[in-house]
């Protein structure tokens, strides 16, 4: 296991402060970096973050060059209240019409790679309560100032007191050390030291993200990180401490079904890398029960776990950002 | 003066161009709790902020007030104050989160005074952008400990200690968009405090109940004759009291306010409250303890100085109908100190003491626009001339 890769690949957003070194950075380097915020009824939390991130990130210091927001459909204000803030707004139905529709972040985080402009895309959840600047240019400066990075995945304090007046951060939530954390030590040790792999906040860069592909649902970051460890290596990722992030509560129903998707996500990419051979197919239905009147009922919930492939390999996409068949043959070489 | 009063309606979308900063000030200040003697998160904040706006020098006074100072053009000019209080009545330590929507921000402690807070931090910026010079240095402050118990030491401190005259004030409150305070009333606020002995050896029926005891007070309380010239009044404020439905109540408190056109009289009624106090607590043999929390002199400025003629001029230039009430906020102080001044209000908002405070965002532009306006009139030298 390379157990280095935990001392050497974490930061601390306050690593990145210097804003007007990560500008530099990003004018020396010519690069274009575009926010994307998933959305899916999002109104109360939508417009501090488009504010926030845009005083801060664009208008005082210009570091983003677009702020987009897929939207899984809301039905709430959550498209008004980001347009009327200045964010480039669009309906996940409508790019790439001619596909067969499906709903999850995955999804939007998939079709966000057509619609930007940036070498490097942000994701950020869109639910943070207590949005702040240093969610996005944390994620950024390893980017920015190291060149083997390529990738960084945010964590954040869960903490913990560890005696009289003392706290500090431990891993992940629930989903994470009951079902990833498990999973990743028994097939992929190295993978252990992300300390957060579900976190909802990355960034990469464009060339990394069009050469993976995306589940559509809670499933994405499972998938990415084993598909960026198996094509790249440890090395290019990194994560950064985000100190707190405000978290909606999950109810134990809700993160169990969580932990379905992720299971079959993490399972189908093992057989898909040959790692394990499964002698009949895997259920989609995610079954749980209530008790209603003294009986016992089953709430079934059908999770298929489609996945979108690279979007590289889409024809729109290529020629839109002019990568010709060869030039993907090559990078395959590299 | 004239000139610049024509050209304030414009600065209102110049201002509203730097929006997303003025806003993200706001909530960063905000989300960032300072319940009074509590202040010290968002001072370091309030400073931060001033900092990255680059002014001219970010400190602390001695009683740790923070403030930034943009340098004038005229050394030879005293110095300008805007100020707002940093500390919130709202006591909880602990994250706040705001939420924006179209045309509103909502959270606990926004009116009073985040959102007069935020607007401070914003001028830096706004001053850039509108590419403002003064003669003045502009002194900008976020005064700590100045609600209840706090009775206003921060800013007390703060002009009390500033080594150099002052030239003017402008205090800014959250609410209301159109208010043009320029007189404080006297204020005496006091907390009665009832004790009754629990290990009283007749335990029974003869036991006295300390709600009840209190009860008897503000009974007596209400039948003092309050004048109407000077306009004085008494407000029971808060109460509380006793452990359980069932139990008599060994502890009780009652908060009252006398204000007061004239302080004499507020003293009067203060001494009279005082006499109350005494009266019960020897008839009843419990113990009655009467404290002052805060308290103000009595000051104005006339309706005709030159500061409050060219604030309301300001103020009709922006369509904005000027309405008068007294204040006890920082004001007071530069009032009491000699120093003319004026709060005015930045919007619109309602919820004002609730965890849903929400304040109207589009009319807090021309709100910033009326700050800077006076801030012009000062520099100008209207409050040189008496």
């Amino acid at each position: 296991m390379n157990n280095n890769w935990l001392a050497k690949n974490t930061f601390h957003y306050s690593d990145f402060k210097d804003l007007n070194r990560l500008v530099e950075e990003k004018k020396k380097k010519n690069l274009k970096i575009s926010l994307c915020l998933p959305t899916l009824n999002e109104e109360k939390t939508i417009a501090k973050e488009i504010i926030i991130l845009k005083s801060e990130l664009m208008t005082r210091y210009s570091l983003l060059d677009e702020i987009v927001v897929v939207d899984s459909g809301s039905t709430d204000k959550t498209r008004q209240i980001a347009r009327a803030y200045g964010a480039d707004v669009h309906k996940a139905t409508e790019i790439f019409p001619h596909l067969e529709p499906y709903k999850g972040k995955g999804e939007n985080l998939w079709k966000a790679l057509y619609i930007t402009k940036g070498d490097i895309i942000i994701y950020l959840d869109a639910d943070i309560k207590n949005i702040h600047h240093r969610f996005a240019y944390g994620l950024l400066g390893p980017l920015l100032l190291y060149d083997h990075i390529k990738f960084a995945k945010a964590f954040y304090d869960r903490p913990i007191s560890v005696g009289k007046n003392k706290m500090r951060p431990t891993g992940g939530g629930r989903v994470t050390e009951l079902v990833i954390r498990p999973l990743f030590s028994l097939f992929f040790p190295d993978l252990t030291q992300l300390i957060q792999p579900l976190s909802g906040e990355y960034a990469g860069f464009r060339d990394v993200f069009e050469r993976i592909p995306f589940p559509i649902g809670y499933g994405v970051e499972t998938s990415m990180n084993i598909d960026i460890y198996q094509k790249w290596g440890l090395d290019v990722m990194a994560q950064v401490d985000l100190d707190r992030r405000i978290h909606r509560n999950q109810d134990t129903k809700a993160l169990g079904r969580m932990a379905f998707v992720i299971l079959k996500t993490f399972i189908n990419r093992k057989i898909r890398l040959g790692l394990i051979d499964l002698k009949e197919e895997l259920f989609d239905e995610m079954i749980q029960y209530n008790l209603v009147n003294d009986e016992y009922q089953a709430d079934i919930f059908k999770i298929e776990g489609h996945e979108r492939p690279p979007i590289i390999e889409i024809p729109e996409y290529r020629e839109k950002f002019k990568i010709d068949r060869t030039q993907i043959q090559k990078r395959r070489e590299a | 003066m004239h000139n610049f009063l024509e050209k304030l309606p414009a600065l209102v979308d110049e201002i509203k161009s730097l929006k997303e900063i003025i806003i993200t000030n706001i909530v960063l200040i905000g989300q960032t709790p300072a319940p009074t003697f509590r202040e010290k998160k968002r001072s370091k904040l309030f400073m931060d902020r001033l900092a990255e706006f680059q002014v001219d020098e970010v400190t602390t006074d001695g009683y740790r007030n923070p403030i930034g100072i943009v340098r004038g053009s005229d050394s030879s000019k005293p110095p300008i104050f805007v100020l707002a209080h940093l500390d919130t009545f709202f006591e909880k330590d602990q994250p706040i989160n705001y939420i924006i929507k179209e045309n509103t921000i909502t959270g606990p402690g926004l009116l009073d005074n985040s959102l007069g807070v935020g607007v401070i931090t914003s001028l830096p910026a706004i001053f850039k952008r509108l590419d403002l010079q003064f003669e003045s240095d502009i002194v900008l402050a976020g005064t700590i400990q100045s609600i209840g118990k706090g009775n206003l030491r921060g800013v007390r401190h703060l002009l009390k200690t500033w080594p150099t005259p002052i030239r003017g004030g402008i205090c800014i409150e959250g609410v209301e968009l159109g208010r043009l305070n320029y007189s404080s009333d006297g204020m005496i606020r006091g907390e009665i405090h009832c004790s009754v002995s629990g290990d009283r050896s007749n335990l029974d029926e003869y036991t006295p109940n300390a709600i009840i005891v209190l009860n008897e007070v503000m009974n007596e309380i209400m039948n003092l004759k309050t004048s109407q010239r000077p306009r004085s009044r008494i407000v029971i404020g808060k109460i509380r009291g006793g452990a359980n439905h069932g139990k008599i109540a060994f502890e009780a408190a009652l908060g009252f306010e006398i204000r007061s056109d004239s302080y004499k009289i507020v003293k009067k009624i203060f001494r009279h409250i005082k006499d109350i106090v005494e009266g019960i607590s020897h008839e009843n043999e419990v113990d009655l303890n009467l404290k002052t929390i805060s308290n103000l002199r009595a000051s104005r400025l006339k309706y005709n100085h030159p500061l409050v003629k060219n604030s309301a001029a300001v103020l009709e230039t922006l369509g904005i109908k000027p309405f008068s009430k007294s204040t006890e906020s920082a004001q007071s102080i530069f009032l009491s100190q000699k120093i003319p001044a004026v709060t005015l209000g930045i919007t619109h908002g309602e919820n004002v003491y609730k965890d849903k405070a929400t304040m109207e965002i589009e009319p807090m532009y021309k709100g910033i626009a009326q700050v800077i306006g006076v801030l012009m009139a000062i520099d100008s030298g209207v409050c040189d001339e008496q």
